[in-house]
């Protein structure tokens, strides 16, 4: 079964970007039958609070990656919402039209309810991008200030119903980010992030078709292998788990 | 042939899965490559007094050959050392500690006797630094995980007793091992793409085991983790099963 792994980090604090270890990486995600890898970039690279030239310094970083194997990776553009209007579109014009960079990737710079996420929003609808925002439950961590849980992601996608969003992290979105989801058919949930608890994807399929659930592993955090299990292991039809490893990502990304 | 040091019966009240039976626990670990067990009852960890869990635990493993009980005990009871008697008269090879699940410290001066008793008794101890990842769970439970510092300070306060600690993460058995050699850990909690990496140099792969905390996590996820790293099949095969023979004498 073709996987295409719609969150990964081939760079992660500066790691990944020689050449041989793009080959390393590539040859993995093959013999686990990953076919495509969408990189999200060095998004812990300088913390939280990222300036202009270190977004720039992360996205380069990315394309440099995509450069080596273009068939394989396509990466989202990083931002720091907290730049402004004219520093995010500067930085969304060059990733999308230099670099082909097919979405938009949000960290914790910002909570997605804050109103800086406006011009995020107008850029994606300009360049028809994804929108993937870090999620993870503020309940016990409570860092909201500038974490986004999923009732914030869910949000965000109720205030722009014609962008689509995936909200990262299905495990720390868990039960209530699944909930959060449902109405929301522009809003989709990405797999990855935690430990693989079991029964989570069955709901998260129960509540939202399989048809908004895309196949994510968060690597080199997670194990791509122990992320394509999870899925293939779960208590899903065939079709149902070709959508999710596969299937949906290839239509909203346009990676055929 | 892979055994699962960290697998459970009973019911995870903050989880999506059903309770399983020992039989449907079974069918679950072989269908994901798991061939063997060393099994606690969950409701050992809620219950004010572990032993009927336990007792439930004996006798779903004595119908399922393929099931190692490791009894939950509480060495803070009054009753300990009747828990850890009837374990020892079960035939168990191992208890498990559940310290932030039963309300006491590793630093607790009680744990000298229960740690002198189960030597005695020729019982390993397993120990729990965590059942679910804190980030998320359910918001009714305020439960921390046993710190890697306290952790240590047990370790060295027993150094006679090799410990296999269960869900540590990465980072925590990497903190530990350099100074404690008396400790082996399972795996269920430890991932990254390159995690074999990480630990191979900083701790022995005699002391690394597979451990899954099914039916919680997602028994086949967690098996593909060794298969994907660049340990080789003899470090595979030792990781995923002679360590834990040894340390379960299975």
């Amino acid at each position: 079964m073709r996987v295409i792994d719609v969150h990964t980090h081939p760079v992660m604090f500066k790691a990944g970007l020689k050449p041989a270890e793009v080959r390393w990486l590539v040859a993995h995600g093959r013999s686990l039958g990953i076919t495509r890898m969408v990189g999200l970039g060095d998004v812990l690279l300088h913390g939280r609070n990222f300036t202009a030239e270190q977004i720039v310094e992360v996205n380069d970083d990315s394309a440099r990656v995509q450069r080596l194997a273009p068939d394989y990776f396509r990466f989202f553009c990083f931002l720091n919402p907290r730049l402004g209007e004219r520093a995010v579109m500067r930085e969304v014009e060059r990733c999308v039209e230099r670099h082909g960079f097919i979405g938009l990737k949000l960290e914790i710079c910002n909570n997605a309810r804050d109103a800086c996420m406006r011009p995020v929003m107008q850029a994606a609808r300009r360049w028809r991008l994804p929108v993937l925002q870090h999620s993870w439950s503020q309940t016990n961590l409570r860092q909201r200030s500038f974490h986004t849980d999923p009732a914030d992601t869910a949000l965000l996608a109720r205030r722009h119903p014609d962008v689509a969003i995936i909200m990262a992290h299905l495990t720390g979105c868990g039960v209530r980010g699944v909930l959060e989801a449902r109405g929301l058919p522009n809003l989709y949930v990405d797999t990855s992030g935690g430990l693989p608890e079991a029964g989570l994807v069955e709901f998260a399929v129960e509540h939202l078709g399989a048809e908004r659930v895309l196949h994510g592993s968060d690597l080199p955090f997670r194990s791509a292998g122990v992320a394509i299990e999870r899925i293939k292991g779960a208590k899903l039809t065939p079709a149902q788990q070709r959508m999710i490893l596969h299937d949906n990502a290839a239509r909203l990304l346009n990676l055929g | 042939m892979l055994i699962d040091v960290n697998a459970y019966l009973g019911w995870w009240p903050f989880g999506l899965v059903a309770e399983p039976t020992a039989r449907q626990l079974v069918r679950v670990l072989a269908a994901s490559g798991i061939d063997r067990a060393a099994v606690s009852h969950l409701g050992a960890v809620f219950a004010p007094e572990p032993m009927t869990a336990n007792r439930r635990l004996f006798t779903a493993c004595r119908r399922e050959r393929s099931l190692a009980p490791v009894p939950i005990v509480n060495p803070l009871l009054a009753d300990w050392r009747e828990q850890l008697a009837e374990c020892a008269a079960a035939g168990v090879r191992a208890v498990r500690l559940v310290p932030n699940y039963h309300n006491y410290r590793l630093k607790s001066r009680r744990l000298d006797p229960f740690m002198a008793a189960t030597e005695a008794a020729g019982l390993r101890v397993v120990l729990s630094a965590r059942l679910e990842d804190e980030r998320h769970r359910y918001f009714a439970l305020r439960i921390k995980p046993v710190a890697a510092a306290e952790i240590g300070a047990f370790l060295a306060r027993f150094p006679r007793h090799h410990v296999l600690c269960t869900a540590l993460t990465l980072n925590e058995v990497v903190e530990l091992a350099p100074a404690h050699a008396n400790f082996s850990a399972d795996l269920s909690y430890a991932e990254h793409m390159a995690f074999a990496d990480q630990l191979r140099g900083k701790v022995a792969l005699a002391r690394l085991m597979f451990g899954s905390l099914a039916p919680m996590i997602s028994a086949r996820a967690q098996a593909a983790k060794l298969a994907a790293t660049s340990f080789t099949p003899a470090e595979r095969r030792q990781i995923g099963e002679r360590n834990a023979r040894a340390f379960f004498r299975l």
